[in-house]
């Protein structure tokens, strides 16, 4: 009976590391207007750990998507494009020898090409980029790995 | 031909009769005496019987002595004869144990190798989130734009400020 016990102990175990081992990371990117507003919405559940960074960041005390994605990283090699009506975040990730994704990014204005950016992306933090003024609001981009 | 204590012995028990009885008292210097010693020595002997002896049991006292013996008894009749059981011995014996930390061992070298080949896969990690490069695609755009990167106050993000970028109507906010 023990060793029966031992031997599904050791099965389970094998079987979670190498699932472990293999499940692939996931990224959210998302294109957030940043606003003051009298009666502010909720901040959004994808903003939600992010929440006090951003106000302390930009000041404002609304913070709504307007554009998001989220992918799997399974070959480090993947692209993907979160969109709004009027702008892109473009992200393609590449293989790379350093101890993160290496991700560029594009900010994408419907076709014209704002912004361009290289970075590395860890599980421990997120990627805030500042965009262009909108209106009375802040164009910020958010890319998460979760 | 007894001794003079044997015969003292048998007087006193009320053991000698006739000839022998006539003699022995007959031989005693002062037989008042003698006697009185006796009945003595009699009172002695029934009070010790009366006080060592073993207490008696009552009737209720017998029949429950006697009803809890055979019960006894017959339950040992029943019970079947079971053997002792063997020591228990502990189950971490020598060879499991070596089993045991090879498996643990081998469990160990599997997940790390599968951890680390999956680092090296896609170039991902738990590390830094920095940033290697920035730039303006259309400068002549946004002459004033310039980029600052550095980490939030509270540490929990990475930054790229963006400052300058033409200002856009709001209508641009739209999803």
């Amino acid at each position: 009976m023990r060793r029966r016990l031992l031997s599904a102990s050791v099965a389970l175990l094998l079987t979670l590391s190498m699932a472990a081992a293999q499940a692939a990371d996931s990224v959210w990117s998302g294109l957030v207007m940043a606003t003051n507003a009298p009666e502010p919405t909720p901040i959004p559940a994808e903003l939600n750990r992010f929440e006090s960074t951003l106000k302390q960041l930009f000041g404002y005390n609304q913070y709504q998507v307007i554009g998001q994605s989220r992918n799997t990283l399974t070959k480090g090699e993947e692209d993907w494009r979160a969109s709004s009506k009027y702008f892109a975040l473009q992200v393609n990730s590449k293989p790379a020898a350093s101890a993160a994704y290496r991700l560029n990014l594009q900010l994408f204005q419907q076709d014209k090409l704002l912004l361009e950016t290289d970075a590395d992306l860890s599980k421990k933090k997120p990627l805030v980029i500042r965009g262009p003024q909108v209106g009375q609001g802040q164009l910020v981009l958010l890319v998460v790995m979760e | 031909m007894k001794t003079f204590e044997e015969n003292w012995t048998a007087w006193i028990d009320g053991q000698l009769t006739g000839k022998e009885l006539a003699e022995f008292e007959a031989s005693l210097p002062d037989l008042s005496a003698a006697r009185l010693e006796k009945q003595e020595a009699r009172q002695l002997g029934s009070l010790l019987r009366q006080e060592l002896s073993t207490q008696g049991m009552t009737n209720e006292e017998f029949f429950s002595h006697q009803l809890r013996e055979e019960i006894a008894r017959d339950s040992r009749a029943t019970t079947p004869q079971s053997t002792p059981a063997p020591a228990r011995e502990s189950w971490w014996s020598i060879g499991r144990v070596v089993w045991t930390g090879a498996a643990s061992l081998a469990v160990l070298a599997l997940t790390t190798f599968f951890m680390m080949r999956d680092d090296n896969a896609g170039g991902q990690s738990a590390y830094l989130t920095q940033i290697i490069n920035a730039r303006i695609t259309d400068p002549a755009a946004s002459p004033d734009a310039t980029i600052t990167p550095f980490e939030s106050k509270d540490g929990k993000a990475t930054v790229l400020w963006v400052d300058g970028l033409q200002s856009l109507p709001s209508e641009y906010a739209a999803k």
